[in-house]
């Protein structure tokens, strides 16, 4: 689920009290603001169940010609990589989409691009699931779910589609970690996580490398199951040609009958530190900065989503307003919170001009302090409770967006009516809950401070928070 | 909601609950009558545009490439100079000279409302009417000189970049951006660019491995735009010979008629969009906007299927023949530097 949008709402109030001590501007205060309550209604799924155990969700949405799908594949995820080639299922996902035996790579791409249809199979390191998604026009649905099937029954895998595979992910590899919020995030992750998968952003080349075709089909075969699976589908469809099409591709995928895999937490670690990556020539200091936190169906996960917007998920929130619109440290300052089926973390995400490095940073620190040491006033509080309601009904605008909640819903067993009573989930979080969570997640001693930058202008304006540890970007270019 | 700058237009959006349309007239007629330019909001604004220029130009690889594209392909300052300005500019902008900007170019008489959703017509017509009326005009801004004598000879950089992993080849070659012409380059961009099956990804990246990866883009606008091949060198390949592989796809296309599929596939692209940009409110709105302010014509977006469907295999080689030609090309190059000595 998407974190990227805020409230048109709050921005929109906050606007008008930010200005309103103006006296040349005589129509603020007086804002036609609506208070009728937003009614948000959501479309019902139709479920059903392939004896193979594959679980469907239908969203019917005839508002445009068009169909989005998602098949998860609990298990398939780099999380289940061996330990000695982390980025296997990265690497199975991706050649999936190089050909099967009835159709070359060539031949799939030509054949899915001339319809305009797009069809990804992704994987990443960290994540337990393996997703095929994609989106086609109404009426080539039938033709996009014949390419799944094959795509996920009968991947070839073939020796030279691997050999190019190898030569573009190297050089991609090497491209991605030449930006300095891959390698903050990179390293954050490692200091936060390890040995856990999670640890992990990246696979790394040496596994490229080393692997061969023969993991490919082994981790294919023994993770690519329908067990578990789910399919979900929004757009132009009916139920019954759903149904059809579905039941015509994909149930004679075999059931494993194996046990679910087992997915834990993160080691819990509880020092924090100081971390800077050298980068020579860096203009900006790329930050970091953030803590362990849940997982999506902790009791504490809306609380804290509900902090983190008063923090800093949008251009209202604490960060925003003091780092960028009073102190103009920065462009953008944005905080996370990630949840998934194992612990995630609360971060904050900012890159600041390298000479203020260290004003930013205290006044960074100074926030998180402010959201554990006072309550939240009723106002702010109520403001960006109904920013998050408010972003949350405008984007279900999208089917892809509806199909994203409906697959969180599943994939975590949140109750059937999560989404539905989700607008009086935030509304009744309260200022001592927010408290509550901020003290308990926030915990000045377990925060990690990862900066990025030119150490001959950062290193002594970091050090004054304390002992830092310096590292060296690596960058390399893979042979 | 946000707000964006491009050569051509300052746009602002926002999105909100079908009851909520007053709130965002309001706001947006206030910010037009009564926007509190002080000394304050620009110094603030001023450091957050610098740190929007390091964050995106000066500290990520390839980030002043674009702009020494520009540099060098245009000759009028509107279309050569970049949006964001120089660190130079910034500083040397005056209260003066913004709030002069503000009172010439954010008047009704130069602006353009779009609203998108569930509202009546008539009752958003009343109430903008209510809202945007009672502003006053200003004189009509002066025009644009986007004038582009024909370039007479190749234009050539080589870019230092100490963040460049990999070098990078950017081919621009300057072409018309409005009517049929500009539908036509889209299908071009699209055969020779778009996704897995295009002619560069096939070649020059799957096959040959001279490039990870190769994108075009086409800047949408008033003016002359830039058809621009952007080109990571693999590693073991050469500037070079990316070049070479990209000049020989694009002989291709002058010699012998794009396929049948091909075609297809443009239209197949051209419906998605279409398709894809009607789910969104605010991205009819800002097509309708943008249609009604460059074109005069807001229901320009009803025509782009029909128009991209009518194209034929002749009318894209022409094009292919009359703008990819080495006299209107412009290339940059970025690299990392070889040895201790930087461009000045």
């Amino acid at each position: 689920m998407t974190r990227a949008c805020y409230s048109v709402i709050a921005a929109a109030v906050a606007a008008l009290q930010t200005t309103s001590g103006n006296e040349a501007v005589v129509m603020k205060g007086r804002a036609p603001v609506s208070d009728a309550p937003v009614h948000i209604r959501l479309p019902v799924p139709v479920t059903f169940d392939l004896s193979n155990g594959l679980h469907v969700v239908v969203l019917s949405d005839h508002r445009a010609p068009q169909v989005a799908f998602t098949l998860v594949i609990p298990g398939a995820g780099g999380y289940f990589d061996p330990a000695a080639r982390p980025g296997l299922a990265t690497f199975t996902a991706a050649m999936m989409r190089e050909g099967t035996p009835s159709r070359s790579s060539e031949a799939l791409a030509r054949q899915l691009e001339i319809l305009s249809a797009s069809l990804e199979v992704s994987a990443t390191v960290a994540s337990p699931d393996a997703t095929i998604s994609g989106t086609c026009l109404r009426e080539d649905f039938p033709t996009l779910v014949d390419v799944v099937a094959d795509v996920l029954r009968h991947p070839a895998f073939a020796e030279t589609e691997l050999g190019r595979y190898k030569e573009r992910t190297r050089a991609a590899f090497a491209q991605q970690r030449s930006r300095p919020g891959t390698l903050a995030t990179e390293l954050f992750a490692r200091l936060v996580n390890a040995p856990h998968p999670s640890a992990r952003t990246m696979p790394t080349v040496e596994a490229l490398d080393a692997t061969t075709r023969a993991e490919l089909v082994g981790f294919h075969a023994a993770h690519y199951v329908p067990d578990r699976a789910a399919l979900l589908i929004a757009g132009d469809v009916t139920v019954t040609g759903v149904r059809r099409l579905v039941i015509g591709a994909l149930g004679g995928w075999p059931r494993a009958g194996d046990r679910a895999p087992v997915v834990v937490d993160p080691p819990d670690r509880s020092n924090g530190g100081i971390h800077l990556i050298a980068r020579p020539n860096s203009v900006q200091t790329t930050f970091v900065v953030g803590a362990p936190a849940v997982s999506r169906t902790s009791r504490d996960f809306e609380a804290l989503q509900v902090m983190n917007q008063v923090l800093g998920a949008g251009p209202t929130g604490r960060l925003f307003v003091h780092l960028r619109e009073e102190k103009g440290y920065t462009y953008a300052i944005v905080s996370l919170l990630t949840a998934g089926r194992y612990r995630g973390a609360w971060t904050a995400i900012t890159d600041v001009r390298s000479d203020i490095t260290d004003l930013a940073l205290r006044d960074l620190l100074a926030e998180i302090a402010r959201m554990r040491d006072e309550p939240v006033d009723a106002l702010e509080l109520r403001r960006q409770q109904h920013a998050i309601v408010a972003a949350f009904a405008l984007t279900l605008e999208s089917p892809r967006q509806l199909l994203d909640y409906y697959q969180t819903q599943w994939l975590y067993r949140l109750p059937a009516d999560y989404w539905a009573r989700y607008q009086e989930r935030i509304m009744s979080v309260t200022a001592a809950d927010v408290q509550r969570v901020a003290r308990t997640y926030l915990d000045p001693s377990r925060l990690q401070i990862v900066a990025v930058g030119d150490p001959s202008q950062v290193r002594d304006r970091l050090s004054r928070f304390g002992e830092v540890a310096v590292d060296v970007a690596d960058a390399r270019i893979p042979r | 909601m946000n707000g964006t700058t491009n050569k051509d237009r300052t746009l602002y959006y926002e999105t909100l609950p079908a009851n909520q349309l007053e709130l965002a007239l309001f706001l947006e007629a206030d910010r037009m009558r009564s926007l509190a330019i002080t000394r304050e909001h620009l110094d603030n604004q001023r450091s957050a545009v610098d740190e929007e220029r390091r964050r995106r130009y000066d500290n990520q690889p390839y980030g002043r490439t674009d702009e020494a594209l520009d540099e060098l392909a245009f000759d009028a300052f509107a279309s050569a100079h970049a949006v964001i300005g120089s660190p130079r500019d910034l500083d040397a902008a005056s209260l003066d000279d913004a709030n002069a900007f503000f009172r010439t170019y954010y008047a009704p008489n130069n602006a353009v409302v779009a609203i998108v959703g569930d509202c009546r017509a008539g009752d958003a017509l009343t109430a903008a009417k209510r809202y945007f009326s009672p502003i006053l005009s200003s004189p009509s801004p002066p025009p644009v000189d986007l004038g582009e004598a024909p370039q007479m000879g190749e234009r050539r950089r080589a870019l230092s970049d100490p963040l460049a992993p990999l070098p990078r080849v950017d081919i621009g070659f300057k072409v018309p951006n409005t009517g049929r012409q500009s539908d036509a380059l889209r299908a071009l961009a699209t055969i020779l660019g778009g996704g897995r099956s295009s002619r560069l990804y096939e070649r020059v990246v799957r096959d040959q491995h001279r490039a990870t990866s190769v994108a075009i883009s086409l800047d949408p606008g008033l003016g002359p735009a830039l058809f621009r091949i952007t080109a990571t060198v693999a590693p073991g390949a050469t500037a070079d010979r990316v070049e070479a592989a990209v000049e020989a796809e694009i002989e291709r296309l002058q010699t012998a008629p794009v396929e049948p599929w091909e075609l297809q596939k443009a239209r197949a692209a051209a419906r998605m969009a279409s398709v894809t940009e009607r789910q969104r409110s605010a991205s009819v709105a800002i097509r309708i906007a943008e249609d009604a302010a460059f074109f005069g014509d807001p229901t320009r977006i009803n025509g782009f299927e029909a128009r991209i469907a009518a194209l034929t295999a002749d009318e894209i080689g022409r094009l292919a023949r009359v703008y990819f030609v080495a006299d209107n090309r412009t290339v940059v190059i970025t690299a990392k530097p070889t040895s201790d000595t930087h461009e000045p």
